[in-house]
């Protein structure tokens, strides 16, 4: 058990420090390569907050859609491996052409939409927020 | 190999080449951006005959230890057939085939001043009628290099579309989605599906030049000064151009104008048929917008693994990793709304 700040804290302040302090102090291509540094440290942080609902209901959404019984794991690793094996299975079945039309195709766009939200989430949240504000105003 | 080797390297070889007395090369600094491809810009003083040439250029060099599988001496033939035609292009100047006087092939053209960070383009006020007419000098630059006879060019050694130019590059970035890609892709999997259910007929083969956005302008205040990068020039259906011209990731947030931040799809669309004398098919214009989304994906996905596998420790290419998921939202409100 480590002491606080917690690993989310650490980065958070990194972050903070680049974009504050080192951004205004460089000028020209370095610049750009400087905020790529505070977005892959908040990129991180994030990852730390939100994979782990994230992974957990994207495997039990992957097996509904897929059929199967919801698996039992606890270790985040055992979950990646379950979601890339689950993914790999409707991979294959999109391209076998099951998810043409019909209730498997309207079921599969739900659930591959919100597993790509949940990966913009942690990503590019201010992505999605304007892509879902963009969409909002169209419907 | 550092900078005053090079220098002295291409005096040389430019001596020889070119046929000149003297060759003085001042200010060789390496120039920003080129993932793939070293850039470098110099002032050069050229000697033949008691005649001087001062003018400053650009080295495009390949990288010593990367996996190129594009050609130097293929671009400086496709530049050179532009620059013929018409087409706003530097003009090149030397070509070197092989490694043996820079210890990669490379060649040298004349440098265009401008700006090219498309970010500035969509910002900055300088640059305000720039914008206005950039949609339609794209649109009208893009119908002439559709119109460059490859025959009369001798570019035939361009890899050609076969039966169909569609679904050769669909199934080509099938390929390379399985060869590159660490995880399983959902969302590219549907949009394959969408593409291989509304290939189009490919009324043209044209030279395509193969990576027509706005961060390959040179632009000034007035607008376009030059097309870069030809290096992905290929045979094909010329609707390829448009569509990735239309890719959201060349829009950096200015989505309400769909091409590259600049315009609407009608007034580009608009423009190139005037210009072409041929009508844009909006449905084979959108079967392409959606392929270049993908391989925008594919693409990125590309770039990661430059850096994962270690051909090029970079934290901006390891980032791109994290964009995928961009494109796949954007191919999922595309497929879904069509």
């Amino acid at each position: 058990m480590q002491d606080r700040p917690t690993a989310i804290e650490l980065l958070e302040a990194a972050a903070e420090f680049v974009d504050r302090e080192i951004v205004p102090a460089i000028k020209g291509a370095r610049q750009f390569q400087v905020r790529v540094v505070a977005n892959v440290m908040r990129i991180a942080a994030r990852e730390m907050q939100l994979e782990d609902p994230a992974v957990r209901a994207e495997v039990k959404a992957l097996a509904e859609l897929l059929g199967h019984d919801k698996p039992h794991l606890h270790s985040l690793d055992d979950l990646h491996a379950a979601a890339t094996k689950l993914n790999g299975e409707l991979c294959e079945r999109i391209r076998a052409g099951e998810a043409e039309a019909g209730d498997f195709r309207a079921r599969t766009l739900r659930f591959v939409r919100q597993q790509v939200e949940d990966k913009l989430r942690i990503a590019n949240p201010r992505y999605l927020e304007a892509d879902l504000a963009a969409r909002g105003r169209r419907n | 190999m550092e900078p005053p080797e090079i220098a002295r390297r291409l005096e040389e070889f430019i001596r020889a080449d070119g046929g000149y007395d003297r060759v003085a090369i001042e200010d060789l600094r390496r120039m920003a951006g080129g993932a793939s491809r070293e850039i470098w810009s110099f002032d050069a003083e050229l000697t033949r005959g008691g005649k001087t040439e001062k003018g400053g250029f650009v080295l495009r060099r390949d990288p010593g230890a990367h996996k190129i599988d594009t050609s130097r001496s293929a671009e400086f033939r496709v530049l050179r057939a532009a620059h013929a035609e018409g087409v706003p292009v530097p003009e090149v100047r030397w070509l070197g085939k092989d490694a043996s006087a820079l210890g990669a092939p490379f060649f040298v053209m004349e440098r265009v001043e401008g700006e090219t960070i498309a970010r500035r383009l969509l910002r900055d006020d300088e640059y305000a009628g720039a914008r206005s007419e950039m949609p339609a000098q794209l649109a009208q630059i893009l119908a002439r290099i559709h119109r460059i006879d490859p025959k009369k060019h001798q570019l035939d050694f361009l890899a050609a579309p076969g039966d169909n130019a569609a679904l050769t590059e669909v199934r080509r970035y099938e390929d390379n989605l399985k060869k590159l890609a660490l995880e399983p892709h959902p969302a590219f999997e549907l949009a394959f599906r969408w593409l291989l259910g509304r290939l189009p007929k490919t009324p043209r083969t044209t030279l395509v030049h193969g990576d027509y956005r706005i961060g390959n302008v040179i632009f000034g205040p007035e607008g376009v000064r030059s097309i870069l990068d030809w290096e992905l020039a290929h045979l094909g259906d010329p609707m390829e151009d448009v569509g990735w011209m239309c890719v959201r990731a060349w829009r950096f947030g200015n989505d309400q104008k769909p091409v590259g931040g600049l315009g609407t799809r009608e007034e580009f669309f608009a423009a190139y048929a005037k210009a072409s004398g041929v009508a844009v098919d909006p449905e084979a214009a959108r079967f392409w917008e959606v392929f270049g989304n993908l391989r925008w994906g594919i693409i990125t996905i590309s770039q990661a693994r430059t850096h994962i596998d270690g051909f090029v420790k970079s934290v901006e290419l390891a980032s791109i990793g994290r964009r995928t998921a961009e494109t796949e939202l954007e191919l999922l409100n595309l497929i879904e709304s069509a």
